[in-house]
């Protein structure tokens, strides 16, 4: 019932995975053996049973660069209930983040997770706050249940791209 | 005719350099199986399998504390250190041409960069002169301020690792150098400390805590130097600090303490294979070569000797024992020497052919072609064009004879021919040779 009506929502966005920049990706906190792969990657994340833990406390700090600009309409995050994430910040277009001056900045938007969103359900953004994004930052504050270690099971970006919707503007001008 | 003989020639020649390549290439895969430490095998793992090629932005942090005055480690503590440093800055960059490694001091008027992250050697090695010695070793301020530096690396993609050496005492408590270890890693930080100098049971115990907070992934390393005749950068040469965490480590480590462990005198052919690493390898070729003719001739003459032993009848049970062993040891030797001798056979057919009077050789010529198809389709298809030309050469011979044998025809020809009389003596004598010569031959 929820895939029902988030397809009819997300008709227009499209994955991005394909528009991540893999070399640029950075995840701090990762536990090495459980590193992020295993929940941004395709095939990785489609897997329960891998996950992304957290290592030395309960925060994650994911920095993902893009190939183009894009703009981000909504973000799934699966998750254990216990172990998954439950404040989830975003910022745009911030390099050299660290967990040190996380504080620094606004957040473009603050998330709090719910039971039903760590099942899958996507949580829309503040989509104009996500309309030129060069880059993303996820922080994850904490989890649901304060434990030393996060899990993260699965990640998904839904948004467009700047470039290609300019395309079919161009296109459209050409024809008339 | 030659030009068909010169082109199997080249051709076989071709084959047998491509055969000595490979025979060549099999030999030079050496196992790396040996366990036991041997520095040579070490040596041509290094020269034969890339390394791990760490990607790692390194801080250094140096302790230049009133300590480092103290002698006990040749020839003072703080140019052992500075010895040390020089070393473990070479290694870091030469293991990765994208390196980079900065430095700092912790002591003095508070923690001072000497030199940001970077990949020149020069640089790096500059900042370690005229140095002052001076006040408390701040390990906590010093270990922070690396970890900025390290975040605001350029190339995002290294690895950050910050080596510590503390030759001071350590005031910051064990709580917090715990809080400063989680810390680094939360932030994917490794770091290796070298204690030395001032020792007592808490100074350790508070820097073994430090990095086993830090630890992850047996990343992050701790080595206790002892004062001693060793100097310190010798004794931190086989420590994982130097070798790093792939197996076998930089090629440079690995060479450097496996000089630092044989001395000067455990080179093998008093070569340094860090000076020349061809000369070394091809003198290391070159001995194995010698040593598998060896054992070969070895095994020769025990085969002639236990023949001879049969012969007379009397047994040795030594002399079976001794071929045993070579049989087992040297078998793969002995392959490379029937090959050897395969491609020996083959260069010397191919220098009779080039020699060979070509008609003599017509017959020898067509086995050695039915032979020669089996294995290479384009030398059967050379010898065979050389072989038809040839033939029909001869052919072509042979039907100017008959004809001269036709006294009809030859006398009919003389005839048309201006100003020659058919029925001239002279004429018909050297007819009448011409017919017996045919006969004479045939």
């Amino acid at each position: 019932m929820s895939t029902e009506s988030s397809s009819a929502i997300l008709r227009n966005q499209v994955d991005l995975l394909d528009f991540i920049d893999w070399t640029g990706v950075e995840c701090l906190n990762q536990n090495t053996s459980h590193p992020f792969t295993n929940a941004v990657k395709q095939g990785y994340r489609e897997d329960e049973g891998l996950n992304l833990e957290s290592d030395a406390d309960e925060q994650l700090l994911i920095y993902i660069p893009f190939t183009q600009v894009i703009k981000l309409h909504s973000i799934v995050i699966k998750g254990p209930e216990e172990e998954g994430p439950q404040t989830v910040k975003l910022y745009t277009n911030k390099e050299h983040m660290g967990f040190s001056n996380v504080s620094d900045f606004p957040p473009s938007d603050t998330l709090v997770l719910s039971p039903e969103n760590l099942k899958g359900k996507p949580i829309i953004l503040k989509y104009v706050k996500f309309q030129n994004v060069r880059s993303l930052t996820i922080f994850i504050e904490d989890n649901q249940s304060g434990s030393d270690i996060t899990k993260v099971q699965k990640m998904i970006l839904q948004g467009t791209t700047v470039e290609t919707t300019d395309m079919k503007g161009l296109k459209k001008i050409e024809d008339h | 005719m030659t030009g068909g003989a010169f082109i199997c020639v080249s051709r076989i020649y071709n084959r047998i350099k491509s055969k000595q390549l490979s025979s060549r290439a099999r030999k030079l895969q050496i196992p790396p199986s040996s366990s036991k430490y041997n520095h040579s095998s070490d040596f041509s793992r290094f020269l034969l399998q890339p390394s791990t090629m760490v990607l790692e932005a390194t801080m250094i942090c140096i302790d230049n504390s009133e300590w480092m005055r103290n002698g006990d480690y040749s020839p003072t503590r703080f140019q052992a250190q500075a010895d040390a440093v020089n070393l473990i800055c070479g290694a870091k960059t030469q293991s990765n041409p994208e390196n980079t490694v900065g430095v700092l001091t912790m002591a003095g008027k508070g923690v001072r960069v000497l030199v940001t992250p970077t990949s020149d050697l020069g640089k790096i090695l500059a900042c370690m002169h005229g140095l002052e010695i001076g006040g408390e070793m701040n390990l906590a301020a010093g270990i922070q301020v690396a970890q900025l530096a390290l975040k605001h690396r350029q190339n995002k993609k290294q690895q950050q690792r910050i080596i510590v050496f503390a030759g001071g005492p350590v005031k910051y408590d064990k709580k917090v150098l715990e809080m400063i270890g989680k810390k680094l890693k939360k932030n994917s930080v490794a770091l290796d400390v070298v204690n030395f100098g001032e020792e007592d049971e808490a100074k350790a115990e508070k820097l073994e805590a430090l990095v086993a907070a830090v630890n992850n992934n047996d990343s992050s390393h701790i080595v206790h130097v002892p004062a001693g005749s060793n100097a310190l950068s010798d004794v931190l040469l086989s420590t994982p600090i130097f070798t790093g965490d792939g197996e076998g480590g930089s090629g440079f480590a690995a060479a450097a303490a496996a000089a630092a462990a044989g001395g000067v005198s455990g080179f093998d052919f008093g070569v340094d294979p860090n000076l020349d690493p061809e000369l070394a390898l091809a003198l290391r070729v070159s001995m194995e070569e010698e040593r598998a003719r060896q054992e070969a001739a070895a095994k020769k003459a025990a085969d002639d000797s236990s023949k001879q032993d049969k012969e007379g009848e009397s047994t040795s049970q030594d002399a079976t024992m001794s071929e045993n062993v070579g049989t087992s040891a040297s078998e793969s030797e002995n392959k490379k020497d029937d090959l050897m001798d395969d491609e020996n056979a083959l260069l010397q057919q191919a220098l009779a052919m080039s020699m060979d009077d070509p008609a003599a050789t017509v017959t020898t010529r067509d086995t050695d072609m039915s032979e020669a198809a089996t294995d290479d389709q384009d030398l059967a298809l050379a010898l065979q064009l050389s072989v038809q030309e040839g033939s029909k050469d001869q052919s072509g011979q042979a039907e100017m004879d008959k004809l001269l044998a036709d006294q009809s025809f030859v006398s009919s020809i003389l005839a048309s021919l201006p100003g020659v009389d058919p029925n001239d003596p002279s004429v018909k004598d050297l007819l009448a040779s011409m017919q017996n010569q045919p006969e004479r031959d045939g």
